[in-house]
């Protein structure tokens, strides 16, 4: 097995690493700090993609634009539910938001088939990364390096709004101390809209990533969000550095396990998952469960 | 006056079921009790023990497959076959159960989804024994002395087990160990602190009520003439505890009255599919906003006069 | 309390409505040359309606059923059946299990007479062995398995479109003798890939081709991406790929065949099975140059661009040859049926029988009484660039025509034991 193949195989796991990094991250962040498990973020994924391919289709806006334009959009529509039906069952066990999300998740990815049909719309690769690279004798695109490459940027970027700047100190008081947050005056609640918007921004940030791609369909996130949820879990559910870690960490493992036996790749994931929360349920990077 | 209330419900109930295959269709009335018996069975951990499992299809499957492999291999009658996939379920929900009650709350139901879409891949990878995406198909129902092919026929052969099923979940709730169960639901340090072993508890009621859900999707497997992969799918598993929360969690009938409203709806949806996804979603938004408590509990409290129930789950109260 | 009062109400009518629906009666008709059973005859189409093959099956092909119930009642008189005739349909979801209770369902219930399409091989298995135990006729139009006239046959069940052995011995071997003889073949990892792989090795050896090797994608596929079989592709570097995905996963395999520019790398492109839905989902260019073997295509000639045209106006889209074959199929039943003066299943199955014929869809068709295979010709086409298209949806052009005896398993190969 010549190293050149080996190594794109491994470049393929970091893509895919990339996407869980990028999902897992904006559903840890909406866990850790309003304990919501957010079942419907496989759909926000799907509305980023959607929004990239309307903007280009009606608006003509290309893919650097609605890179930036798509996730702020499907944020807005993320907080707008927020508002509406997710802050009314904080106060109760997170079971009753994810089975809401569950329905949201029902509802919107069949409302969009019910629009655009099942089959899947076009989205061209932008003609910038359009190229290849030479790993050897095999010819790897430049687009998926790009991939990588900006989902680390972002993963980088939010971690480091949270870490060291003021906005993420906030975040971070009202994640682990909610009440004593509150009592120093912070109106925590306001902060809640923001940072789900900001989850969901990442997943459809991955959606306008994945848009050249993968196929752009209604169901294109209904299986990955079970997927996601076994990153989460591995990685730590409230943590930041967990969710990417173990993302890129699940993607390239996957990959491995696929080039000795395709079978692999999705047994290895759940199988991770049940091992972590065995030994250490809360996650490689987690906390220890507050419960 | 209240004290004949329960029996008369009880009598209420049987009769509906034995009527059922005459009102509706035969075979979503067989459905319909099958899915209530598996609702009955996820009640029973989750309203009454406190775990969310959000696996129990790999009982419901697995004890499926089980059975259905039985009753085309050893041409079987159906209740020795489903018997069988009864233990096959008790058995794997030992294990499973076992290192799953070490974690609680949603980390408990994460580690029976790994465990059951685990099984989903392994059944789907087999396809010499399963039959893959095929499944196992050409189930022969049979009961020694009597045709019971025709699912009329078989919904009352059936009938029953199915009410033998309900009659344990009913028994294990009202009993002392159902009792201990409450009690370990709601404080769980305290149970051990007056010396229970709360873990033994727990598996228990977990390998009972993965036990009763492989009774139902034993017949579930048989009575369909066979068994595929969408009975160990996560939509499955979802789609049991939908029936829960509809109905009402820590009633364990209103797990029943879920099953019910959810195959109705789905058959009725089915006659104009243009919307089904979009109306099923909604109709989950406004449940789980509107009427969190369920069906079950907003029916008694408008059949009873006194507004004095017992005092429902305490799944309401505020968790960390 | 007024909340919970509209819950009951909201409640107590879904249940009401649930327990009221029924099927409507059809008046007593006066008895023309054709008596029916029931007084009424009802076509039920079961296929899928919300998931992946909505759109190339689907709705539209109730359209392509509705269509040729009205076209027929316009050619014999509004009495040609000796009664009313009912188009009822339901969705399956690609589930085996729904498949087979609302087959039942439409048996026994709504006392349908015969079923048509029923994709995905699992389902379409399923309701044969249920049209066999109610002794109900069934013609499959869009499932691809050849067990439908094999191990599963049985005496009221038909495969009308195309299989898996038609497929194969048309791009088989075409692609084999002038692209490439070298293939690498991926399929997905469940019956219908299985078949299709098994179907295509054949085929391609047969012809003096060599398959290199061949892997399974995981099925259902969780995310869509290809790329390590095809970096696989790029390093055995065989002269043809040969892709037996169908639906969004070829549509995931086609997206990344191009992103890795395995064309360029001289890896030509073969697909098992593709319909007009996957290429409106990519674009024309994205295929341009795949040479495909269909039952079908739209603008082969006047009289199928005439049914396209009703079709367009109808549906708004191009029929796909599943919608066509629905409408062939259920035409050639209704014939059938006049034949036989009635709809008792034994005396139309008798009907259809060795029966030859040809129509906008079939040509030079055969019902094969010993496996009720429909023996037609088929077709080598091959999808052409956007910029040659006339006008849209006008995706490929025909190369060639594939005669029926060589598109037909061979009778020796079926394994289908028909009782007689």
């Amino acid at each position: 097995m010549d190293l050149g193949y080996v190594s794109v195989q491994l470049f393929n796991g970091l893509v895919n690493g990339a996407f869980y990094a990028l999902l897992s991250l904006g559903l840890a962040i909406i866990f850790g700090v309003m304990r919501v498990v957010n079942f419907a973020h496989g759909a926000f994924y799907m509305l980023g993609a959607f929004g990239a391919y309307l903007l280009l289709q009606q608006i003509a806006l290309p893919f650097w634009i609605a890179l930036v334009v798509a996730p702020l959009g499907v944020a807005v529509i993320g907080a707008v539910l927020e508002r509406l039906f997710l802050r009314r069952l904080y106060p109760l066990d997170p079971l009753y938001n994810f089975l809401l999300t569950f329905g949201l998740t029902i509802f919107i990815q069949d409302a969009m088939r019910l629009r655009f049909g099942i089959q899947g719309q076009p989205y061209p690769m932008p003609a910038e990364l359009a190229a290849s690279v030479s790993f050897g004798a095999i010819g790897y695109p430049v687009y998926r390096l790009f991939v990588i490459a900006f989902s680390i940027a972002i993963c980088f970027g939010v971690w480091y709004a949270i870490e060291r700047t003021r906005l993420g100190m906030v975040v971070r008081a009202a994640t682990e101390r909610g009440e004593l947050t509150r009592a120093l005056g912070i109106d925590v609640d306001r902060w809640m809209t923001g940072v789900f918007g900001a989850g969901i921004a990442l997943a459809a940030l991955a959606g306008v990533l994945a848009a050249p791609m993968r196929n752009v369909s209604p169901l294109m996130g209904s299986e990955l969000i079970i997927l996601t949820f076994a990153v989460v879990v591995i990685g730590g559910m409230g943590s930041i550095v967990g969710a990417v870690t173990a993302g890129f960490l699940v993607g390239l493992l996957a990959s491995l396990g696929a080039i000795f036996n395709p079978a692999l790749e999705n047994v290895v994931v759940f199988a991770l998952m049940a091992v972590v929360l065995l030994v250490r349920p809360a996650g490689l990077f987690g906390s220890p469960e507050a419960e | 006056m209240r004290r004949w209330l329960p029996l008369a419900l009880v009598i209420a109930g049987i009769l509906v079921a034995v009527a059922l295959p005459r009102v509706l269709y035969s075979v979503l009335a067989l459905r319909i009790m099958l899915w209530a018996l598996f609702a009955v069975s996820v009640d029973l951990l989750l309203g009454f023990g406190g775990m969310l499992s959000f696996g129990h299809a790999a009982f419901w499957g697995g004890a499926g497959y089980t059975a259905a492999l039985l009753a085309k291999t050893f041409q079987l009658p159906f209740p020795i076959a489903a018997l069988a996939g009864t233990l096959a379920a008790m058995a794997l929900a030992t294990p499973i159960g076992y290192l799953a009650i070490r974690r609680r709350g949603i980390y408990f139901a994460m580690v029976t989804l790994a465990f059951a879409q685990m099984l989903f891949y392994v059944v789907n990878e087999w396809r010499d024994v399963t039959g893959g995406e095929n499944g196992v198909q050409a189930v022969p129902k049979l009961l020694p002395g009597f045709s019971v092919s025709r699912t009329l026929d078989f919904y009352y052969a059936a009938l029953p087990l199915i009410l033998l099923g309900f009659f344990f979940a009913y028994r294990i709730v009202h009993s002392p160990f159902g009792h201990v169960l409450v009690s370990i639901r709601d404080n769980e340090a305290r149970a051990q602190a007056l010396g229970y072993p709360t873990q033994r508890y727990k598996l228990l009621a977990f390998v009972l009520s993965a036990g009763l859900a492989g009774l139902a999707g034993s017949l579930f497997a048989i009575g369909n003439s066979f068994a595929s992969l969408e009975l160990l799918h996560w939509t499955t598993s979802g789609t049991v505890v939908l029936m829960v929360v509809l109905g009402g969690m820590g009633t364990l009938w209103g797990g029943a009255i879920g099953a019910a409203i959810v195959l109705l709806m789905e058959d009725w949806l089915s006659g104009f599919t243009e919307a089904s996804g979009v109306i099923t979603g909604a109709v989950l938004v406004v449940i789980v906003l509107g009427f969190r408590r369920g069906l079950w509990p907003t029916l008694r409290d408008l059949v009873t006069a006194s507004r004095h129930p017992e005092a429902p789950p305490s799944v309401d109260a505020s968790a960390p | 309390m007024k909340r919970r009062l509209l819950a009951l109400t909201v409640v107590l009518t879904l249940v009401g409505a649930a327990c009221g629906a029924s099927t409507p009666g059809g008046g007593g008709a006066a008895p023309a040359q054709v008596k029916l059973t029931d007084n009424k005859l009802v076509l039920a189409v079961l296929n899928d309606q919300s998931l992946v093959y909505a759109d190339l099956s689907g709705k539209n092909a109730v359209e392509a059923v509705k269509m040729a119930v009205e076209d027929f009642k316009a050619k014999y008189g509004e009495n040609a059946l000796g009664g009313p005739v009912e188009v009822i349909t339901a969705d399956h979801q690609n589930k085996p299990d729904l498949a087979s209770s609302k087959a039942q369902e439409f048996y026994e219930r709504s006392n349908a007479d015969i079923i048509f399409d029923v994709p995905t091989s699992s389902a379409a298995l399923a309701v044969a062995k249920v049209a066999s135990d109610q002794k109900k006729m069934y013609i499959n139009i869009t499932a691809a398995t050849t067990d439908l006239t094999g191990p599963s046959c049985n005496k009221y069940t038909f495969h009308y479109a195309y299989d898996t052995y038609m497929l194969a011995a048309g791009t088989g071997k075409w692609v084999t003798e002038n692209v490439g003889k070298q293939w690498y073949i991926i399929y997905p990892n469940y019956a219908f890939g299985q078949d299709m792989e098994k179907s295509f090795r054949a085929s391609v050896e047969k012809f003096g081709g060599k398959v290199i090797q061949s892997d399974g994608s995981p099925f259902p596929n969780q995310t869509g991406d290809f790329s390590q079989l095809l970096l696989k592709a790029g390093q055995l570097k065989p002269q043809v790929l040969g892709a037996m995905q169908a639906g969004g996963d070829l549509v995931n395999v086609v997206k990344q065949y191009n992103e890795f520019k395995l064309k360029d790398q001289n890896i030509k492109l073969a697909i098992g099975l593709l319909f007009d839905t996957d290429i409106t989902a990519l674009g024309a260019d994205a295929f341009a140059g795949v040479v495909y073997t269909t039952p079908w295509v739209w603008s082969m000639d006047d009289q199928s661009r005439q049914f396209a045209d009703k079709f367009l106006k109808r549906t708004g889209i191009r029929p796909t040859f599943a919608h066509a074959g629905n409408y062939s199929a259920a035409w050639q039943y209704m014939e059938a049926v006049r034949r036989a003066g009635g709809d008792d299943a034994d005396a139309v199955v008798k009907q259809l029988e060795g029966y030859k014929f040809s129509d906008f869809f079939i040509r030079n068709g055969n019902i094969r009484a010993d496996d009720h295979w429909v023996m037609h010709d088929a077709l080598l086409a091959q999808v052409k660039p956007a910029s040659e298209a006339k006008e849209k949806f006008d995706y490929s052009k025909v190369l060639g025509t594939i005669p029926a005896e060589t598109a037909s398993r061979p009778l020796a190969e079926t394994g289908c034991k028909m009782p007689k």
